[in-house]
């Protein structure tokens, strides 16, 4: 770890350290904040040991977890596989541009988590309705980041595997697709946030397991402590996502300077 | 072989706004090294583009060994000013995409590749990204990317115009000795007259928009019979009273054209 980096972390830690002590002294020390608004550290504790151990909700933490987990990446992952691929598409033939854009034109402004109520009609309240409506509201920024990569492509660099008499195929896999990747990336970074604020708004809606379920138990429950477990537990998921993708990013653009910084 | 010919070539952009080139007649032969030299928007990257077939002339014929210029291809290989390497590939990757393009056998393609590493001293670098290589060494990668295709004929537009002096003068040096020692048919874009006459065995010297060829000098019985290859270092060549005057006489050549800006 550089100097630098060292220092941030110092000042990270100290910052969640003057939180958590804000958080203890405004519930147990004082009673500031009444533990029918917001669980104290110890209901909290609580709470995570019934869903830890016992289960809440049907199922225990992990199994809530994990189901969510999968849940986000089978949707991120269908999102991507479809998204990118059109994406390349239009940004390198005018004509499919021409014709995907009207479509899309329509459908980018209905927000994704509008698409939930339909989902549910078509599919009911099981796996398929969730990944279909992730798989609605990732697509979007993938589809849209790789087509900007496409056509933010320098042209010398196109012209360069032209005159080298690259064919179609390797054209897009070892010119089109590398040179978009960083906007590749970007997409895949937008799509994975809308992957999380999709999957809870749809397990809160109609759910049988989950994390969204559980906040949606807790707060028919009228439990502050395992709603905030839920909320923690959403946070460290996509936290933890998010730094897999920025691994993968940092091996696949190793070549690209603006990527190290 | 590869000649060149531009016959009554005309060029006009977007619908009749801009005519960048008018009645370009050029003929070089095979194996012959020609310099374009012109104020800057006079169409001398538009003449390259079109023997590279990124472009297509809007009357009159760009032929290439006798043959319509239809499309890109690696029989014309092109170096360009801002070398546009892959960045994402290695050094070596680079230079084997267009060998791969041909279909050649993985042991010819590693001997090709050696050849031009050792030729453009990058064997220690044959590893490393663009990125990790100063500009001078970019545009070596980019100088091997092209000759390992052994085109018919190379295409450079302002190949040296981003490099810094020094390793301009180094590049002006090596590529004279590659094209006396493997020479082909060149066609090379430049606004730096001392560059041309020491590289070309012609300089054409072209007017301003709408560019025309002005004049072609032919620099190569000088250089023969003045035997100006005897000198290793350009500035020795560049003190020649034969050089001066070839120089002066371009000068005063483009100093008529309007809008030439010094280099
Ligand atoms: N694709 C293009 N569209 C419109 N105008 C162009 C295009 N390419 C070049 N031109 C114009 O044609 C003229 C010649 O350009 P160029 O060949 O690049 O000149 P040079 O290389 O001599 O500086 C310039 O005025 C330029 O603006
Ligand atoms: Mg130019």
């Amino acid at each position: 770890m550089t100097l630098a980096g060292k220092r941030k972390a110092v000042i990270g830690l100290t910052t969640l350290g003057g939180v958590i002590a804000l958080w203890f002294l405004t519930t147990a020390v004082t009673g500031l904040v009444s533990g029918a608004r917001f669980p104290s550290p110890a209901e909290f504790w609580t709470s995570l040991s019934q869903i830890s151990g016992r289960g809440y909700a049907g199922a225990t933490l992990l199994s809530h977890a994990l189901h969510s987990l999968k849940l986000v990446a089978m949707g991120f992952a269908v999102a991507v596989l479809t998204g990118v691929p059109l994406g390349l598409w239009m940004g390198w033939s005018r004509r499919v541009e021409a014709f995907v854009n009207p479509v899309f034109l329509i459908i980018r402004p209905i927000p994704p988590l509008a698409w939930i109520p339909l989902a549910i009609l078509w599919l009911g309240l099981g796996d398929a309705a969730k990944i279909m409506v992730i798989w609605f509201s990732a697509f979007v920024p993938s589809v849209i980041n790789a087509f900007t990569g496409v056509r933010n492509i320098d042209r010398p660099v196109l012209e360069a595997a032209r005159m080298l008499g690259t064919p179609r195929w390797r054209m897009v896999r070892e010119v089109i697709a590398p040179a978009a990747s960083p906007m590749i990336f970007t997409g895949l970074r937008l799509s994975l946030q809308a992957s999380w604020t999709t999957l809870v708004a749809a397990e809160l809606v109609g759910a049988l397991v989950g994390v969204g379920f559980v906040l949606n138990m807790a707060q028919q429950d009228i439990y502050p402590g395992m709603i905030l477990v839920g909320m923690l537990t959403v946070g460290v998921l996509g936290w933890a996502t998010t730094v897999i993708l920025a691994w993968i990013e940092r091996r696949a653009l190793a070549w690209n300077v603006a990527a190290r910084d | 072989m590869g000649s060149i010919s531009f016959r009554n070539v005309d060029k006009t952009f977007g619908a009749g706004a801009i005519k960048a080139l008018e009645g370009i007649n050029l003929e070089i032969a095979d194996k012959e090294f020609v310099a374009i030299v012109g104020p800057s928007g006079c169409g001398k990257t538009t003449c390259l583009r079109m023997v590279a077939g990124f472009e297509a002339a809007s009357s009159g014929d760009v032929l290439v060994n006798g043959k319509a210029v239809t499309a890109p291809g690696p029989d014309r290989a092109v170096v360009f000013q801002q070398f546009a390497l892959f960045p994402w590939k290695t050094v070596r990757e680079n230079i084997d995409l267009g060998l791969r393009n041909k279909n050649l056998p993985a042991a010819a393609r590693e001997e090709a590749i050696a050849g031009a590493l050792r030729l453009m001293s990058l064997e220690s670098h044959a590893d490393a990204f663009p990125h990790q290589l100063s500009g001078g060494m970019q545009q070596r990668v980019a100088i091997a990317r092209a000759y390992v295709l052994d085109p018919v004929v190379l295409l450079m537009d302002e190949p040296f115009g981003a490099l810094d002096a020094q390793t301009r003068v180094v590049m002006q040096e090596e590529l004279v000795r590659l094209a006396r020692r493997n020479p082909r048919t060149v066609l090379f874009i430049t606004h730096a007259v001392e560059e041309a006459v020491y590289l070309a065995d012609r300089v054409a010297i072209m007017t301003r928009r709408p560019g025309r060829i002005k004049e072609v000098l032919d620099i190569r019985t000088v250089r023969q019979s003045e035997n100006w290859d005897s000198h290793p270092k350009i500035e020795d060549v560049m003190d020649l009273e034969s050089f001066v005057h070839l120089r002066t006489h371009i000068w005063k050549s483009l100093r008529e054209e309007k809008g030439f800006r010094d280099v």
